[in-house]
């Protein structure tokens, strides 16, 4: 079966001309007008990645970030007409992958979906299991535990987790994060390591204010610790 | 206006001010002194005289009832008279004289003596003896019909110098204390004029702020109701200000939004069309090429609108950039056969700022190069102290001096540049060059190279702790 990619966005020229562009990348396209409608379908469709325009009618971008992030982590790729911090940030925060700028040409947009789909399998995911401190971590089988009892994170917070334990102990640049996580060169945004760190915090952290696994190395980078 | 007025007012406020202080202190110091000293003098010289005088009367009635004697020795009488602070006394008959120690006849005034003779009134004198001040009292006495003497009179001279000592200790307390006051007056005028200067320092140093960028910058209220109005109006005007630059950015960075979704739809529908190509015919594909060229260049001039708003207003990403790595980074994608030339010392130096926001700076620069200049031949960064600087230098006509400073406004293009590229480029990228530049810090610039056509572009920013 073909991998199936929901593009939520309300410009039905824009919406069309993408479908056309991701349809010959061999992927099938599903289509939503609103966001309203986009989680009304989502179980029945079951896309396995998720383009969401934030300037919507009705619910917003954001709020549909959120919805779909209650119940699952199929990544989601925010497209946005403004990539002032603001947006990016409140994007990430709401439970976005990675964004793109209008007007994305469909080589890089495909270039990022691939990016994303790539991470999802779990091939690269071949080390060891491995434990840090109070948390273990088994890449084969995509999950993680903490004090022993199993915590939900998005593949790519995932993915975040498994890179840093790779060299625990090491500082890790954001480039070298953003290269590793995400799949890109030296100018990818390092908001997204930024915001995925500070969610991965949330979730493995006894006190996420005050970190002590994943810990900020200023004008470095992050690094992994027991 | 007078000359004096107009030297007045060219006088700094703050030297205008102390000098003001100044002079009123003197002025009231100089008043004070001359009226205490005066009425000092006059009230001691008065208790002197009255104080003397008296004494003069007693004496002179014991001189009086002694010539009722048969044979008076006055000499003894007056060797014997209560003497009051070296008072010294003298009779005078008609052609004897006697005298206490140290006093001679000739030591009296003469004109004091004619009075004297001539009334049967005490009489007083004040004049200098041996340099000394001196008070002389005289009075004609009446000696008793038995007595052979006519024309008796009895003088006493009083020295006033203890007088003048306490007055001449007065006037050097009085001189001292003037000087003080004259000094507390300066100070008093350092201390208003500071505190006089204060909101235009205050005024001074918002108005830079704002000049630097900070357009939030407003002064504190202030409880002075002069002092008030001032700041009010100098606030108001910062907000209006505020106000407008922000409308004016929040408008292109609206219209650019806007015209991003139909560049999309533009973009992807391109995208598909050159997908298939083939099935063109070569005209049609020749079309295709060129609404894809033009295109381009629409994104890349709405990508500058936008960036050029965003550098008005918007915040900066703040992260300890390599800039040895970004320019390598920015080269390798720029994929042109482009020299690096990274002098010792600048290798590894930091600067805080925007990683892309500084990609862009040497892409434009990169791109103006391509564009007008026969495409850049080398990349320099150097280190001058406290800044980082990034050289781009090209092959081509170079700028001319008249436009080294134009050629970064915004829609302005050299001679050179107009004439090679006709109807590319809106003039943009190098004022964001600038813009970029300058919100980090820095500045750019150009010139021309030693002994050889081409320009040679320059972008100076402070290393990460010398802002």
């Amino acid at each position: 079966m073909s991998i199936r990619i929901l593009t939520i966005e309300d410009d039905e020229r824009i919406r069309t001309a993408v479908r056309f562009a991701l349809e010959d990348e061999g992927w099938s396209v599903l289509e939503a007008e609103t966001g309203e409608q986009a989680l009304e379908g989502f179980n029945s469709m079951a896309p396995d990645l998720v383009l969401v325009d934030i300037g919507l009618p009705g619910i917003d971008g954001f709020e549909v970030c959120r919805e779909l992030r209650r119940g699952s982590d199929v990544p989601i790729i925010m497209v946005t007409a403004r990539d002032d911090t603001h947006d990016v940030v409140a994007g990430l925060e709401a439970g976005a992958d990675d964004y793109v700028t209008k007007p994305i040409a469909p080589k890089e947009l495909s270039a990022r979906i691939r990016a994303l789909l790539r991470r999802v399998k779990p091939e690269d995911a071949t080390a060891a299991p491995r434990t840090v401190g109070d948390l273990e971590i088994i890449p084969d089988e995509g999950v993680v535990r903490k004090n022993g009892e199993e915590i939900h994170l998005t593949k790519t917070e995932f993915h975040l987790l498994c890179e840093l334990s790779d060299q625990l102990g090491k500082v890790l640049s954001r480039e070298h994060l953003l290269e590793e996580v995400w799949g890109y060169d030296y100018f990818g945004d390092g908001r997204l390591v930024d915001v995925h760190v500070r969610r991965l915090r949330t979730k493995v952290e006894p006190d996420p204010a005050h970190p002590r696994h994943v810990v900020t190395v200023r004008g470095m980078g992050y690094k992994l610790q027991a | 206006m007078t000359k004096r007025g107009l030297l007045w007012r060219r006088l700094p406020l703050r030297t205008r001010v102390i000098g003001a202080f100044t002079l009123g202190a003197a002025v009231a110091a100089l008043v004070l002194v001359v009226i205490t000293y005066g009425l000092s003098r006059q009230s001691m010289l008065q208790q002197r005289e009255e104080s003397s005088q008296r004494q003069f009367f007693a004496n002179a009635r014991q001189v009086q009832s002694s010539l009722r004697a048969e044979d008076p020795d006055l000499t003894q009488l007056l060797e014997s008279l209560p003497s009051l602070s070296g008072s010294r006394s003298i009779v005078r008959t008609g052609d004897e004289i006697w005298t206490s120690l140290s006093l001679t006849p000739s030591d009296l005034p003469v004109p004091l003596i004619t009075s004297v003779l001539e009334s049967s009134e005490a009489r007083t004198m004040r004049y200098r003896l041996d340099n000394e001040p001196v008070f002389a009292f005289g009075l004609q006495l009446q000696p008793s019909a038995a007595s052979t003497f006519n024309e008796v009179a009895y003088f006493e001279v009083v020295p006033l110098a203890e007088v003048e000592n306490t007055l001449e200790s007065l006037a050097l307390i009085l001189l001292v204390g003037g000087v003080l006051t004259v000094l507390v007056g300066v100070g008093i005028g350092l201390w208003a004029s500071g505190g006089l200067l204060r909101p235009l320092t205050d005024i001074s140093d918002a108005a830079r702020s704002i000049a630097r960028g900070r357009f939030d910058t407003r002064l504190e209220e202030v409880s002075d109701p002069d002092l008030d109005a001032l700041v009010g109006s100098f606030n108001e005007m910062a907000a209006a200000m505020e106000n407008r630059i922000t409308r004016d950015a929040r408008f292109s960075s609206d219209v650019s939004h806007e015209l991003r979704s139909p560049l999309m739809t533009l973009r992807a529908s391109i995208d598909v069309m050159q997908h298939r190509r083939e099935e063109l015919s070569d005209r049609t594909q020749q079309a295709l090429d060129l609404l894809n060229d033009e295109v381009i260049r629409f994104e890349n001039l709405v990508q500058d609108l936008l960036d050029l708003s965003r550098s008005d207003s918007g915040p900066m990403e703040n992260d300890l950039v390599n800039i040895e790595e970004l320019v390598k980074a920015t080269l390798t994608s720029a994929d042109g056969d482009i020299a690096l030339e990274v002098a010792a010392t600048a290798e590894g130096a930091l600067v805080m700022g925007d990683k892309r926001r500084l990609a862009q700076v040497l892409d434009n620069l990169l791109r103006n190069a391509e564009k007008y200049g026969d495409g850049a031949t080398q990349v320099t960064i150097i280190s001058t102290g406290s800044a980082i600087e990034i050289a781009v230098e090209d092959d081509g006509p170079g700028v001319a001096p008249s436009e080294r400073q134009l050629i970064f406004e915004r829609f302005t293009r050299g001679a050179a540049a107009r004439k090679r590229g006709a109807g590319d480029g809106a003039g943009l990228g190098l004022a964001l060059v600038d813009e970029h530049a300058r919100r980090h810090g820095g500045n750019a610039r150009v010139e021309g190279r030693e002994g050889r056509t081409g320009a040679r572009f320059i972008v100076s920013l402070p290393k990460a702790g010398h802002r």
